[in-house]
């Protein structure tokens, strides 16, 4: 049985769709992201799930029940949110155990409970404080402290480290991960950040505009994007444009590069050609590599990386990265202004429409 | 003809960094700004002071001051309808408190989180008895009784008082409120709590400084009233505003300073506790600030 | 229960009592304006519009036009001593800035009557400065008398506001004000005043709808010649006993402070949107 269900769910909020006919099945025990840009209906569809919403249409099933009449407090499933929420006239401990009180756990479960759960987020000495006196990323343990200890059947995460500082943030994203094997909850997670995305998911469906573009693991998202919007948002990924030609595609420089094309591509019809920057090579092909010739117009180095942006012509730009491994550092091999001939196997690159 | 004054960039707003004090140059002029405030405390204070000084007085002299003593006070104390004037200004502004603060807060809850059709008018209605003379609103009550038959008494005081000082409460928690995030309520109904229930264990809890101190402003209030306890009165017992007001009318007495001076005092100790005990009680902000909140209308 | 159904509940309480005895009173007041008195004094009923015809009588209009003048009077008082302490101490107070406003709201929990009463002990004829000084000057009874008393009861609510505007202002707007102007009173003109008009609009409002209304300073500081609508009404309703011309005299104060008080909330909002958009 599914954790989550949703049948055909629309929300519409006056004349504007926030979401339009979705159609998901979150399985038990999994990391699920919902992925896009603001505006996208990700944040409506969380709330949709624990309850602050009523789908327009359509309906949402949790645990294979379904909960239209079910308000928020009585759904079983918690919410860590954005702002954290944290109540900040209870200290810490009280703040985890306000669930637990709802339900009326006896006591002594309760204070158990309360410091597994602290102890699961590592604040146990700091049960006492108030949530003034603790910093960003220790609110957000609190938040989780407090929505975990109740056990939920599904835990919905708002953003929840949209505010905390990019080292936190790393950090925080490998603590969830671990956090939510260890307790083997259904995770359902909300982000803009791809990356992030990336690094937490079993699973994650892109979203713009109230669709879900794609759904399936990060790999696949991330090799096999299904649109130019998915390939655009996740990863930056350079776009050819070009015409579908036997087995290929015909650039609009003139060469034919060989691809993998669909087969509802009809020849001659307009396409994209899409390969991710770390697949692009410069110079020293490889034998079976398309490529095509260009200008290098701008290097950006940002540590690990550089980013090489070679010209092919006017408007037509393409992003390599290269390591900058201690045998090759990009800034040694290229100058502004060079000419070279990029290149990548056929199978790394995509035709989109 | 004005000019846009081009906007600082946002590196230069105060709100990131304390503002640099400038030592004040002749440019700035303080010093007449200075001699101008100080002589406004001085005239302000001025009649208090002297309220409350020759409440001490030893003779009836409102010229020269004798020697200290008590009589003024003892001749307020010792007059049985004086006392029991003041026993029914304090029961009025109790009772008064207690039921506009509870009608206020309410009112302020349902202003701010229900998005009604009858939101944006009863708003107006809440507004208005704060610019409305007195006199308009102690004219209609008294009407309002009297055309039912109701028997002008302390309870038609307290009903009076209550209507105006809803509003005062209302506008002092809705400002509070406004600054209690939507996702903390949600938090709770999310962790269990019906709506009930967030109110009482969410809600309530963070507003109460701003309750408390809208109930003590309302006791204040209430206790100094003159024109609504004026035109709501009975016989008797009449409230001490209203004693004082008969008393001026015939003539200047002493005793008038040492009532007033005893009037001071109890106000001065209500909005005092209003300031203070936000603070005393462990809440990082003061009364003030909470007061104060309401003056951006 | 959603959340508008349940939050919507918290209106009622509040707004029925509103209800009942604030606009239900006022009804009865315009009810009874055209009505009539019986031989007992009793109010009652009817149709006689002639009292509002009554209201601008000879006799009476001075009255209501001195009501104008005199909170108009005390309007500009109060914003011209109002200002300059609100900007002193929003400005130049500093870390003690709360407890000057402190100070400032102090003395209006004193109470009305007895601060006005505190004037007369010492503007009297027998008063503190005529003995002081052995002089006989007549302070009491003229119209700055009246005008004085009120502006004093008042003045705190034009500073509240005032201060509150100046408070919430960016200060670095006046520094950036200082290097284009140059001078501090086109800094004043140019920049200050425009960001704080609206309290100041505020404080105007709060100030100018009770003073119009206001009997207290007439009847304590001044004479017959000074009386104000407020001393009219009053006089109606307790020594001459005839409410409903009472309830004409102030049914018609009350549009006339309606209009002002629309425009101003018109203002306001439009501000609100302003800042919003």
């Amino acid at each position: 049985m599914s954790a989550i269900t949703f049948e055909g769910v629309t929300k519409r909020f006056g004349e504007a769709t926030a979401v339009r006919e979705l159609s998901l099945d979150i399985r038990q025990g999994e990391f699920f992201s919902l992925l896009g840009p603001s505006g996208c209906g990700k944040t409506t569809t969380l709330r949709m799930v624990a309850g602050f919403e009523q789908p327009s249409e359509g309906r949402i099933l949790l645990e294979g029940e379904p909960v239209e009449t079910v308000p928020p407090y009585e759904r079983n499933v918690n919410t860590v949110f954005q702002s954290y929420a944290l109540f900040e006239h209870l200290d810490v401990e009280r703040n985890v155990a306000f669930g637990l009180q709802r339900r009326k756990v006896p006591k002594d479960e309760i204070q158990r409970r309360v410091a597994e759960a602290l102890e699961l987020v590592q604040l146990r000495e700091r049960g006492k404080a108030r949530p003034r006196e603790l910093s960003g990323g220790q609110k957000q343990r609190v938040a989780l402290a407090r929505a975990l200890v109740n056990r939920p059947a599904v835990l919905l995460l708002d953003e929840p480290l949209g505010a905390l500082d990019l080292k936190l943030r790393k950090q925080m994203q490998l603590e969830l991960k671990s956090i939510q094997r260890e307790v083997g909850i259904t995770f359902l997670y909300v982000t803009h950040d791809q990356e992030e995305a990336l690094a937490m998911s079993d699973r994650i469906a892109v979203m713009e505009d109230g669709v879900v573009k794609q759904c399936g693991s990060p790999e696949d998202i991330y090799e096999h994007p299904a649109g130019p919007f998915v390939a655009g948002f996740i990863g930056v990924s350079n776009l050819l444009g070009g015409v579908a030609e036997n087995g290929g595609v015909r650039l609009a420089s003139g060469v034919l590069c060989s691809a993998d094309v669909p087969g509802d591509c009809a020849q001659g019809s307009e396409v994209h050609l899409s390969v991710r920057p770390e697949k692009i090579w410069i110079d020293d092909l490889e034998p079976g590599m398309s490529s095509v010739e260009g200008t290098i117009v701008e290097r950006v180095y940002v540590g690990t990386t550089t980013q090489v942006i070679v010209e092919l012509a006017p408007g037509e730009r393409l992003v390599a990265l290269e390591q900058n491994t201690s045998r090759a550092r990009a800034d040694d091999r290229w100058e502004i202004g060079e000419r070279v001939r990029v290149g990548w196997h056929p199978e790394h690159s995509l035709v989109l429409r | 003809m004005s000019v846009d004054v081009a906007r600082p960039s946002p590196a230069a707003r105060s709100d990131a960094v304390p503002a640099r004090r400038r030592p004040p140059k002749a440019f700035d002029r303080p010093r007449f700004l200075r001699l101008f405030t100080g002589l406004f405390f001085v005239f302000l204070f001025a009649p208090i002071v002297l309220v409350v000084l020759f409440s001490f007085n030893s003779s009836r002299s409102l010229q020269n001051f004798d020697g200290f003593s008590l009589r003024w006070y003892e001749r307020f104390f010792e007059s049985e309808s004086l006392r029991s004037s003041l026993l029914a200004s304090i029961e009025i502004a109790l009772v008064t408190m207690v039921v506009a603060t509870a009608l206020g807060t309410l009112l302020a809850y349902g202003l701010v989180r229900a998005r009604t059709r009858w939101s944006g008018a009863l708003n107006v209605v809440m507004l208005v008895p704060l610019v409305t003379p007195e006199i308009v609103a102690g004219a209609s009550a008294l009407l309002l009784f009297t055309q039912v038959g109701f028997q002008l008494s302390l309870t038609t005081i307290i009903l009076g008082h209550i209507t105006f000082s809803i509003s005062y409460v209302t506008v002092v928690v809705r400002a509070r409120l406004a600054t209690i995030s939507r996702e903390v309520e949600d938090a709770a109904l999310d962790l269990g709590a019906t709506r009930v229930q967030t109110f009482r264990l969410v809600t309530l809890p963070e507003l109460w400084p701003a309750i408390l101190a809208a109930g003590l402003l309302v006791f204040a209030l209430s206790f100094d009233d003159f024109v609504m306890s004026f035109f709501t009165t009975g016989e008797s017992p009449q409230p001490l505003p209203v004693r004082i007001w008969s008393a001026i009318r015939f003539g200047v007495t002493p005793t008038i300073n040492a009532i007033g001076s005893f009037m001071l005092a109890i106000s001065l100790v209500t909005i005092g506790l209003a300031l203070l005990l936000p603070r005393l009680l462990g809440r990082r902000e003061s009364g003030m600030g909470v007061l104060l909140g309401r003056e951006g209308a | 229960m959603t959340e508008q159904r349940f939050a919507a509940g918290f209106l009622f309480p509040g707004g029925l009592w509103l209800l009942a005895f604030f606009l239900v009173p006022l009804g009865i007041l315009l009810a009874i304006s055209f009505g009539y008195t019986d031989d007992l004094g009793n109010a009652l009923y009817g149709w006689h519009p002639e009292n509002y015809e009554r209201v601008f009588d000879p006799v009476f209009v001075p009255v209501l036009l001195r009501s104008i003048g005199f909170a108009l009077a005390t309007v500009a008082l109060c914003v011209l001593i109002g200002y300059p302490v609100a900007y002193y101490i929003a400005v130049f107070g500093g870390r003690r800035k709360s407890a000057l406003i402190a100070l400032v709201v102090l003395p209006f929990f004193v109470n009305y009557l007895v601060r006005t009463y505190a004037w007369i002990a010492i503007l009297g004829d027998d008063g503190l400065v005529n003995g002081t000084f052995d002089t006989q000057i007549r302070f009491l009874n003229t119209p700055w008398a009246v005008i004085g008393g009120l502006t004093y009861g008042y003045l705190a609510f034009m500073i509240l506001p005032i201060y509150a505007a100046l408070d919430r202002m960016d200060p670095a707007l006046i520094e950036a004000g200082k290097d284009l102007y140059g001078r501090p009173w086109l800094t004043f003109r140019h920049v200050t005043f425009p960001h704080t008009f609206q309290g100041v609009l505020a404080g105007a409002v709060l100030v100018f709808l009770p003073a119009v209304g206001d009997f207290v300073s007439a009847q304590l500081l001044g004479g017959p010649d000074e009386y104000m609508v407020g001393n009219l009404i009053q006089q109606q309703f307790f020594a001459a006993e005839n409410w409903p011309f009472g309830a004409a005299l102030t049914t018609i104060m009350m549009l006339f402070l309606l209009v002002w008080m629309v425009l101003y909330l018109r203002s306001a909002a439009r501000e609100a949107q302003e800042v919003t958009a």
